[in-house]
């Protein structure tokens, strides 16, 4: 295992007059590692940043920063590179002189200053507009321009605060894949805060999903994605089907959409459960078909992606949504049996 | 409910030039006053001549209260941005609602507290014997002060908001710059613009005060609309010349605001 670049323990704090905050986060951020926090907005990820950037101070445990306790600390002397929301450009200073800042109160020499800033602004392919103002800049530049502020006096950490949600949709994906490789390059231990999954699912070495102040769940995107934790981290990170269910046999448990085989499960039956059952796991099938849970289905939704369609449909008393690629009409549907998966709410919260 | 289709922008470009020619007509006439010969009984003077300007620069109390006006204006902006600055800032920052309250209240205060007020307060507490300071400068700067503040903190506090300064401290501060370093590299230099737009106005206003100079200001600190008031019991000439002194003066504050504003959007290589 990695030595923890960061290491949160324990770490609570509540904002004054209300029960919004954070409580009790134990989490690690590895040397290089890329992690993602995720969680609906209110859910204390935001308050999670600060606490890291010593903006604000927790009322209980502790933020330790490259092996040195920094509880105490402010914001000044903790080494976190930060990529703020809007970005937080000094309006006044060109690229050059926004990039060369840091390195500016540092009392670093001006001629070394210079050649640093400027090969900070070459990583991020900005060095022919280095004279401009941050006014005259694109979304996207000026988020590059953020960047290479925040890593130029080589902190210990990068905290990215929801980096690309200013940003139209075309240069969101493009800039996703600029903060990955400058972050690889630069091989530093990064939190980035974000609310999409997406951003979440393809940047992240690992995710942590908040949800009112506390972590529900940290890892690999897969892990979060394949086996998630509760009902709610699945609903968060991709679509989700999830349905109560009564265990009815060792393989088996009824649902609204009807009786399901499922994997044996080792429930007790007649005990409640939540499954889930993930949209592009259910499988339209022909007239002739055979095999487990077959259900005929009536399409009330059709939306077309290009490379698939999302149906809801609905099916016995409930509904389901499926996802899939065929372009033919959608009668009869199958649910493999290992594509039904079972949640246990809180008590699964293992890192996978 | 419909407007007049057609007739709707002809109709608005003629009030707009009625009402521009409403506007500019005092001063024109003030011009064509202050070197006409003589203006008596006719709609326009008879005559042209440079002597009023001459009587005027000549005249020694013009002169005094020339200088006046503009050392109790320097002054003003000076403290204005010893008072204001920071006064400023403590709003801005302010969470708590009671100093939210009280900058509302110093929002008002130009219209709660017209200078016609404001002087008879200076009057009746520096009349007395603890504290004789009628007719003192500074008493001026105080109630010039205390009349434009209210401007000057509008301006910078909105451009503070506007700016998010408090998010671009923050980013400073984790970039590793102390307060000295923020308030001297960031905060100044990014509010430079509402900050001399402010200090213009200021200086405006001092520069034009009537009321309050009027009622507070001493025989030799007379402040130059003070004097300006007499002219008008002499010859129309000179009162017209003395008058386009003072609008000369203003409007040279202002392009030169605007000039120093123009040339500060590029600021120098900060290396």
């Amino acid at each position: 295992m990695d030595r923890a670049v960061v290491a949160l323990d324990g770490l609570t704090y509540r904002y004054p007059g209300s029960g919004a905050g954070v409580a009790d986060v134990d989490l690690a951020i590895r040397a290089g590692e890329m992690l993602v926090c995720i969680g609906p907005s209110g859910c204390g990820k935001t308050t999670l940043l600060r606490l890291v950037a010593g903006f604000l101070r927790p009322q209980a445990g502790s933020v330790a920063i490259a092996g040195r306790d920094v509880t105490g600390a402010d914001a000044r002397s903790r080494q976190c590179g930060i990529v703020f929301q809007s970005y937080a450009l000094f309006p006044h200073m060109s690229v050059r002189d926004n990039v060369a800042y840091p390195l500016r109160v540092r009392g670093v020499p001006g001629a070394e200053r210079a050649a640093r800033a400027a090969k900070m602004l070459d990583l991020v392919d900005l060095a022919a507009l280095a004279d401009r103002l941050p006014a005259a800049l694109s979304g996207g530049q000026q988020q590059r321009v953020a960047l290479a502020r925040a890593l130029v006096f080589e902190p210990a950490v990068l905290l990215l605060d929801e980096p690309l949600s200013a940003l139209d949709a075309a240069t969101r994906v493009a800039m996703r894949d600029e903060i990955r490789r400058v972050q690889r390059e630069r091989n530093i231990a990064t939190l980035l805060i974000t609310h999409d999954q997406d951003e979440a699912l393809s940047l992240a070495d690992r995710i942590a999903v908040m949800r009112d102040g506390r972590i529900v769940q940290v890892g690999t995107p897969q892990a979060i994605y394949d086996r998630p934790a509760s009902g709610f981290v699945a609903t968060f990170v991709g679509r989700a089907n999830v349905l109560e269910a009564t265990v009815s046999g060792p393989d088996g448990v009824d649902t609204p959409l009807g009786t399901l085989a499922t994997l044996p499960h080792g429930c007790a039956r007649g005990e409640a459960v939540s499954i889930l059952i993930r949209p592009e796991r259910v499988e339209p099938v022909g007239e002739g078909a055979a095999g487990d849970n077959l259900i005929v289905v009536e399409i009330e939704q059709d939306k077309f992606f290009g490379a698939t369609r999302a149906l809801v449909a609905k099916a016995g008393g409930s509904r389901i949504a499926i996802e899939t690629a065929s372009r033919d009409a959608v009668h009869r549907v199958r649910i493999p049996r290992d594509a039904i998966q079972f949640l246990h709410g809180s008590r699964n919260l293992k890192e996978a | 409910m419909t407007t007049a289709p057609v007739t709707g922008p002809r109709f608005t470009r003629w009030v707009t030039l009625v009402y521009l020619a409403y506007l500019a007509a005092p001063i024109v006439l003030l011009f064509v006053g202050s070197f006409g010969q003589l203006w008596l009984n006719t709609l326009l003077p008879t005559g042209f001549t440079g002597r009023w300007y001459a009587e005027v620069a000549a005249d020694p109390s013009f002169r005094r209260a020339f200088v006046s006006s503009l050392t109790v204006a320097g002054l003003v902006i000076l403290l204005c941005l010893v008072v204001g600055l920071p006064l400023a800032y403590a709003v801005f920052r302010a969470d708590r609602p009671a100093v939210r309250a009280l900058a509302r209240v110093i929002y008002q205060l130009p219209v709660a507290l017209p200078a016609l007020v404001l002087a008879f307060g200076f009057i009746r507490v520096f009349s007395s014997d603890q504290l004789p300071w009628l007719g003192s400068i500074w008493l001026l700067v105080a109630g010039h002060l205390m009349l434009g503040l209210p401007y000057f903190l509008q301006a910078v506090v909105a451009d503070m908001q506007r700016l998010n300064l408090k998010l671009l401290e923050m980013a400073a501060e984790s970039l590793g710059a102390n307060g000295r370093q923020r308030f001297f590299q960031i905060v100044l230099p990014s509010l430079r613009h509402s900050i001399l737009a402010g200090l213009i106005v200021v200086a405006a206003l001092s520069i034009g005060e009537f009321q309050f100079s009027n009622l507070v200001a001493g025989f030799l600190s007379r402040t130059y609309p003070v004097v300006l008031l007499q002219a008008f019991y002499g010859a129309t000439g000179f009162a017209c010349a003395a008058t386009v002194v003072l609008l000369v003066l203003a409007l040279a504050a202002s392009v030169a605001g605007a000039l120093s504003t123009g040339s500060a959007i590029r600021p120098a290589g900060a290396y």
